[in-house]
């Protein structure tokens, strides 16, 4: 999942929102908003945008994915970054995509979007330089690392922006291998596995009694918190772009 | 209870807690053994990986020559060497070989290959005793079970299971400690070794360029195999040639790690051919029977990568879906992540009757991260299944997904979607049959739906 | 019998005629492969090897008394030596009141509680044992006993780590690498020594040089 190091880093961006903001974490998309624009960002937001295709891609069905896959390249069109508050949506654009495309014709633009695609905190670390966050939040976090932010340098921002914050405690969290079971079709298509796999994970993550349970993912959060919530076991949790700005936008 | 309709997910489901815990144990204790034993001994374990990935594709797609390279110097070594096509010409090119030596009993080292061709059934037909050396396998063979885990055959057995079984097969009184059992076992093969006349293994690698043979154990079974018979058989899959004795190191520094947090397997063993005049002992003959069933179809595929596999089982100690399963739960010789990737493939016009098992993945990533030749297994589960998408199989539980692609290409239809609660049917997770999804809400909630929230929030901003 | 030969070869030329540009063969050093904890010339061959071996649950000695005083605690009383070996370790051993046979004989071989043959080598970065058969006197002597007992003669065969024992493989037709006792962890991945061959490998050292 490795990327090119020479993708575009100016400070007018356009946000790809993702699909589960659209449904369910409108206030993930906002903060990725507010925090983008408290480091200096201008943020757009590109209004025909729907969905990076990985849902069809995952599923195989890579002709849905291809016509999906080539209309978002086209709403992103141009040569502005685009930044993902998903590590999974954002290695569909450059990874997934390579897959994809790979024996297609005309990729001038599906190329030119894995090229200015940044998942957010990589942005925010590696493309802006940004290394500290302002501010204080006596919590201790169990930081989630996402599947597929495996290989990519999301992991390591988001520990050095979160642990920048006054009064933060990051705890590691045990089978730092195993993923939290969402996996998209593949929990309703696979009930059970995907439970148990959750399980296996929530149990990782309880065992620290963390006061919030952070990722980069909201799919896995929404998982591993759906499952701790039938078994009343209260788990907090926030995208890690959420934490910042609910520590503070005053960063300039 | 969930109502699954996935024969793995069902298979999960029914899999006996104690099983399931047994093997879940057993994998993590391996899974932080690999990791420490990489991470003490290299500073970048991952450029290791990728350099032996290279060596190994460099090789299949050069595996034309090798073999003939390999052929020759194995023939000039003195060996027998022989070319089957399908499980069944290995069979009979092994009960061949034993008739032409008048051999009724054969000792066997633990090789995934001849579990493929399932030898030991047919040789048993044949009146040929075939004995499995390996304590796992040994303990599967008397048991009538199949191994569920390349590495540790009998991972999904307890300690007390084993001793009902030995108990039950007359080795002794019941007894479940492990050393006892070992002991029993040593006592009972060796017996075996010493009436056989004639050994097979299996090799996991080939040098091309001397003929060697690498056959390691760390019972020393192999050994004893070939200590104490005239006779060596070797089946060995053709994608098992690599090019040079110095890429021997660097695949044996990778996969004694890999399988088991060793630097070194105990015993390795390098077999250039029979014996020769100055040697007091070993075989006199040497046969290699190089075994294809499937593989060329596979490296005509745009899987071919799957054919590096050194069959180390790091792979199905870090997944997620294994951890619950078992390799029985892959229904094949081959489980976890390489199974659901080779199964299919190996099975050549039966691949319907497999393709569920590449979509028994959360594409998690984890085979690939510690995966010794760095097979881009979820890529290549993503191309089957995309292979049983063109192919039409249907596999319950699989949404259609060109209705969501003609949503996720109108802007317009998305946008109200988002808004509307109709969406509820049309979303990648919730867009499933209402049966599935209540199974899903059975063990978990949902968010608060908040369609349409943030782009009336981002308009606004607009405004003011 | 038949022999697919031509059709096996047929079916791989024919998967890879759709490849256009064919994966080359990396060039790459093998000091690559060492692991971080190999000393090479900064530490003494024989006392890394001494080390790793021990860490495998090998044993290592020098002195041939030591040997005898193992045997004789252990209560390994009676076993096997290479009759080359007879002149610097089995009269010792027969000396120190320890039982030693010089022939080995297939039709007992659980009579013999030690055997003692020759080691064609050691590696000093894996702590392993280099055993060939022109110089093994018999592969049962080297593996049913409970106590195998490998002896170096030649110092110069102490290579300092893996990739130099492969380019030492030489000629002979079998070699076997033993990084310890025969082990096994099958049965709940308890760990198990002594399964088919030794349950106590010992290396030792003796002659000129060392």
């Amino acid at each position: 999942m490795s990327q090119t190091k020479s993708r575009p880093a100016g400070r007018k961006v356009l946000l790809m929102a993702t699909c589960l903001s659209d449904v369910f974490f409108a206030d993930m998309a906002k903060a990725t908003v507010e925090v983008l624009e408290a480091v200096g960002c201008e943020v757009i937001f590109p209004e025909a945008q729907t969905c990076c295709g990985q849902p069809a891609f995952n599923s195989g069905d890579f002709p849905a994915a291809e016509k999906i896959g080539r209309y978002t390249a086209e709403v992103f069109a141009g040569d502005l970054p685009v930044i993902v508050p998903s590590g999974s949506c954002a290695a569909m654009h450059f990874h997934g995509s390579q897959l994809l495309f790979e024996d297609k014709a005309d990729t001038e633009e599906v190329e030119s979007l894995a090229g200015r695609t940044w998942e957010l905190f990589d942005f925010l670390v590696n493309g802006l330089g940004v290394k500290q966050w302002a501010g204080t939040l006596n919590k201790k976090i169990a930081l989630h690392h996402s599947c597929h932010t495996r290989g990519s340098d999301t992991g390591a921002a988001m520990e050095t922006l979160l642990s920048s914050i006054e009064g933060v405690e990051l705890v590691e969290v045990g089978t730092p291998e195993q993923c939290c079971g969402f996996g998209g079709t593949f929990s309703v298509t696979f009930p059970h596995l995907s439970g148990e796999i959750g399980q296996v994970k929530l149990d990782s993550v309880l065992e620290q009694s963390p006061d919030l349970l952070v990722s980069a993912d909201m799919s896995c959060l929404m998982h591993m918190g759906g499952l701790a919530e039938k078994q009343n076991k209260n788990i907090e949790t926030r995208h890690a772009v959420q934490v910042l700005r609910d520590v503070g936008l005053k960063q300039r | 209870m969930s109502k699954s309709v996935q024969p793995i997910d069902v298979f999960a489901r029914d899999l006996p807690r104690e099983t399931r815990d047994a093997v879940l144990s057993s994998v993590m204790t391996r899974v932080a053994g690999r990791k420490a034993k990489l991470e003490e001994d290299y500073g970048d374990p991952d450029a290791l990986r990728r350099l032996a990935g290279e060596v190994k594709q460099h090789t299949l797609e050069h595996l034309d020559e090798y073999l003939e390279q390999a052929e020759a110097a194995l023939l000039k070594n003195g060996a027998k060497v022989h070319f089957a096509s399908t499980a069944e010409d290995a069979r009979e090119q092994v009960l061949a070989i034993l008739n032409e030596n008048g051999s009724k009993r054969v000792v066997k080292s633990k090789s995934m290959v001849t579990e493929e061709i399932h030898l030991n059934d047919y040789l048993e037909k044949n009146g040929v005793e075939c004995v499995e050396t390996d304590l796992g396998e040994f303990i599967i063979q008397i048991d009538e079970d199949t191994p569920s885990h390349i590495v540790q055959p009998i991972i999904h057995k307890n300690r007390r299971q084993v001793a009902e079984s030995f108990e039950e097969h007359g080795l002794g009184e019941y007894n479940d400690d492990p050393q006892t059992i070992t002991r029993r076992a040593r006592k009972h093969l060796r017996e075996k070794y010493l009436q056989s006349d004639a050994g097979m293994t299996g090799a996991n690698f080939v040098s091309a360029e001397s003929g060697r043979l690498v056959v390691v154990t760390n019972e020393g079974n192999a050994r004893f195999g070939m200590a104490a018979n005239g006779l060596h058989i070797a089946l060995v899959g053709i994608e098992k040639v690599v090019p040079r004795d110095k890429d021997l190191g660097l695949f044996l520094n990778l996969l004694g790690r890999s399988a088991t947090a060793q630097q070194l397997t105990v015993y390795t063993q390098f077999i250039k051919g029979p014996r020769s005049a100055e040697q007091p002992s070993g075989p006199e003959q040497m046969h290699v029977i190089f075994l294809d069933n499937g593989r060329s179809k596979v490296l005509a595929s745009k899987e071919r990568d799957i054919l590096r596999c050194i069959r180390c089982g790091a792979c199905l100690n870090v997944c997620p879906v294994y951890r619950q399963t078992s390799g029985h739960g892959y229904r094949a010789v081959y489980g976890g992540p390489v199974g659901a990737v080779l199964s299919p493939l190996l099975a050549g016009d039966d691949f319907p009757k497999y393709a569920d098992l590449p979509k028994a993945s959360s594409l998690c990533g984890a085979c690939n991260e510690v995966c010794p030749v760095n097979i881009p297994i979820p890529e290549l589960l993503l191309r089957l299944r995309s292979r049983a998408n063109q192919e039409g199989i249907k596999s319950a539980g699989s949404p259609p997904m060109a209705p969501f692609a003609k949503l996720a290409t109108s802007p317009k239809l998305w946008r109200t979607a988002m808004t509307a609660s109709k969406a509820m049917n049309h979303l990648p997770i919730t867009m499933m049959p209402v049966k599935p999804l209540q199974a899903w809400l059975k063990i978990r909630t949902l968010p608060k739906w908040s369609g349409g929230e943030f782009r009336r929030w981002m308009k606004e901003r607009g405004r003011n | 019998m038949k022999n697919d030969e031509d059709t096996v070869k047929l079916a791989v030329k024919e998967a890879l005629l759709g490849l256009g540009e064919r994966a080359v063969l990396p060039e790459y050093d093998s000091a690559l492969l060492l692991s971080a904890r190999h000393k090479g010339s900064e530490q003494d061959g024989w006392t890394e090897f001494a080390e790793n071996f021990s860490a495998v649950s090998g044993k290592p000695m020098q002195e041939v008394t030591d040997l005898v005083e193992f045997l004789k605690e252990g209560g390994f009383g009676k076993g096997y030596c290479d009759p080359e070996l007879k002149q610097a370790v089995g009269e010792v051993l027969v000396e120190a009141g320890l039982q030693v046979s010089y022939e080995f004989d297939h039709q007992r071989v659980d009579d013999y509680v030690f055997g003692i043959t020759k080691a064609s080598g050691v590696i000093a970065e894996s702590g392993t044992v280099i055993l060939n058969d022109e110089d093994t006197v018999d592969r049962l002597a080297a593996l049913a006993p409970w106590v195998h007992v490998a002896v170096l003669t030649d110092q110069k065969k102490v290579f300092a780590n893996i990739p130099q024992a492969i380019e030492n493989l030489g000629g002979s037709s079998n070699v076997i690498w033993v990084t310890g006792p025969s082990k096994t962890a099958d049965i709940e991945g308890i760990l198990i020594e002594g399964v088919h061959g030794p349950g106590v490998q010992i290396c030792l050292r003796i002659g000129e040089g060392k």
